[in-house]
């Protein structure tokens, strides 16, 4: 029973640690600096966006327009290029990012719209307001050079990109583990009668919430834009399941409550190392599809079936 | 003990130089999808005449999803392939990843579809149809079937993607150059999907009714979208001249029953064969022109009898 608890525990890490074995005895040189630093960055956009994703199904809430915001906040960062420059573009569109952030918490809080609803309808809004914007055409940045250099390799292993990404992971996992307001948010996913009644307010957490989930779709959105020089209505299409898929495989609950950084982190590497692996084997995309979703299946019954001893809780990101 | 130490060594690094010797050229195919009315048999195609130079492939598909193929890019370059042959679905997103490729030193052409110029500095060569050629001889065939006037929709693919941009482009340039009284009601997207066709045709004909003299689709897909949502709004009425792209054998059946009016044959075949032959020319150290197109044929009732469907 305790190898079991320790195991389940630690599901993600195993997980991680098997595929990345399995990966390296199959794959010549799969554990290169050139291979990591691919995964690690091809990992980043799904996980940037996976970062505010814990946080608002820790609050028992979803966002199902990061895709769409991801893909308006691009847009932004590069249409304004030629008027702003390049950073403050860049800056609008994370405000952009943010500011359909808050579209959703008023959505969700002030108009008590169910989330999933909320959020579904603002998918579609931004995402035609993408391609009313655009005209439905990609559109050009004005520094392509910029976009070459950004997609460099530094210290032999980080992109910009995965180095804001493991930066970012690392202080979620300090906010939600060492912070009030980090515990907060658990008390109100978990229940937000008693954390009202303890004196904290869910409306504004969730409110809050809203807008971190945006500006972090639209941090990678502005990113995405930037390293390929292209705002572009299409981009984004496909973020939204391997989103949802790696913060569920990294033990976060939909059913709020429940999550952590670390297991985000673990479940954005676990998806990649996988994608970036079965690629490397000419693998067809469909096949890579069903090996995630089993995995997905497994994860979460396994987090079911065998319920951790009490003292995993504070490890694996406060659970009560 | 040191001995057995750099005999192990020793032994390591013949292996390791034996194993690299014996490797045959690989070259990555980023495609556009790999379950597709046209990508499917210019893939097989493609792979076909590989194994025939010896070429071993890996294979990956996109989805139609920009995103997942500048990733991919990556996965080839990381595997330090001899070559890629990428089908671009967008003009600009992938000028990081080719620029990647050639600072590697692994040379890469495009399939299929173009991109904007400033990509060429990072690109061998582009092989495939003229898309913006295919818009002009499209032009030239509607304008024909309606007399030099009329008013037509045009059912465009995927927004953004260069065969989109070219073969919508070559039609409405080569309407204005020849000073055509045909005017375009509106341009809509269809993303090469029968399906999205048949819906977005529905508003078509519901908005404009029978202000359509005629209608350009980008690929036959899409017109057999067309057709099928004018049988529902007008049974028994006569289509309009439709004029699609490709050269499917549904689009033949359609010419020959009056349905279709033309469509203008670009076989997925020799698209996928001339990029591989291209990129296995460029592996054995020669030079190749930057553009190299593939036969179009436009077909209407006249000469479908006699020629080939692409597919």
């Amino acid at each position: 029973m305790n190898l079991g608890a320790t195991i389940v525990r630690f599901r993600v890490a195993v997980i991680l640690g098997l595929t990345l074995l399995c990966a390296s005895l199959l794959v010549p040189g799969f554990l290169g600096a050139t291979t990591l630093s691919l995964g690690l960055d091809r990992g980043a956009t799904v996980g940037l966006i996976a970062i505010g994703m814990t946080v608002l199904l820790i609050a028992r809430q979803i966002d199902l327009s990061v895709g769409s915001t991801f893909a308006l906040a691009g847009i932004v960062a590069v249409m304004l290029q030629p008027s702003l420059g390049i950073w403050p573009a860049a800056m609008a569109g994370l405000i952009a990012g943010a500011a359909a952030g808050a579209i959703n918490g008023l959505l969700v809080v002030t108009f008590k719209v169910n989330p999933l609803v909320a959020t579904l309808a603002t998918m579609l809004i931004f995402r035609s307001a993408a391609h009313w914007l655009t005209d439905s055409q990609p559109v050009p940045g004005t520094d392509i050079m910029l976009s070459v250099s950004l997609s460099k390799i530094h210290l032999g292993i980080f992109t910009l990109r995965s180095a804001l990404f493991i930066g970012a992971v690392l202080l979620l996992h300090v906010w939600l583990t060492r912070t009030v307001a980090g515990r907060n948010l658990f008390a109100v996913g978990s229940n937000a009668e008693a954390a009202k009644a303890s004196g904290i307010s869910p409306g504004r957490t969730v409110f809050l919430g809203f807008i971190f989930a945006g500006l972090f779709a639209g941090l990678a959105g502005v990113l995405q834009s930037l390293t390929t020089n292209t705002g572009s209505p299409v981009f984004g299409s496909e973020l939204l399941v391997a989103v949802i898929a790696a913060v569920v495989v990294g033990g976060t609950r939909i059913e709020g409550g429940r999550g952590s950084a670390l297991g985000t982190l673990g479940g954005v590497l676990t998806i990649a190392s996988l994608t970036t692996a079965m690629e490397f084997q000419s693998v067809p995309a469909y096949v890579q599809q069903v090996v995630a979703g089993c995995i997905l299946i497994l994860l979460v019954v396994l987090d079911r079936t065998v319920r951790p001893g009490p003292r995993s809780h504070a490890a694996t990101g406060g659970t009560h | 003990m040191a001995n057995w130490k750099r005999r192990l060594l020793v032994g390591t690094l013949a292996l390791l130089a034996s194993a690299s010797w014996a490797q045959a050229k690989t070259v990555c195919y980023v495609t556009a999808a790999d379950a597709h009315a046209y990508a499917t048999p210019a893939n097989e195609a493609l792979e076909a005449r590989a194994k025939e130079l010896g070429i071993e492939m890996i294979t990956l598909s996109q989805n139609f999803d920009v995103q997942t193929g500048t990733e991919q890019l990556g996965t080839c370059i990381a595997r330090s392939v001899d070559g890629i042959i990428l089908w671009p679905l967008d003009p600009q997103a992938y000028i990081p990843g080719l620029a990647r490729a050639q600072q590697a030193g692994i040379p890469a052409i495009l399939i299929n579809s173009p991109m904007d110029s400033q990509a060429n500095q990072f690109i061998k060569s582009f092989t495939g149809p003229d898309v913006y050629e295919e818009g002009e001889m499209a032009a030239d065939s509607l304008n024909g079937a309606l007399g030099g006037e009329g008013s037509v929709i045009i059912i465009a693919g995927q927004a953004g993607n260069g065969t989109t941009i070219g073969r919508v482009g070559g039609f409405v340039d080569r309407l204005a150059e020849i000073g055509s009284k045909v005017e375009v009601l509106d341009t809509v997207n269809a993303d090469f999907d029968q399906q999205k066709a048949l819906v977005v045709s529905r508003d078509l004909i519901t908005r404009f009714g029978d202000k359509i003299d005629g209608v350009y689709a980008n690929d036959d897909t899409m017109a057999r979208g067309f057709i099928d949502a004018w049988k529902e709004a007008n049974p028994g009425k006569p289509t309009p001249p439709i004029v699609g792209i490709n050269g499917q054998k549904d689009a033949f059946a359609s010419i020959k029953s009056g349905e279709m009016h033309s469509t203008i044959v670009q076989s997925p075949v020799e698209d996928g064969r001339l990029a591989i032959e291209t990129i296995a020319e460029i592996l054995d150290g020669k030079e190749v022109e930057a553009r190299r197109p593939i036969p179009l044929t436009v077909v209407t009732s006249e000469n479908v009898d006699s020629v080939e469907p692409a597919f």
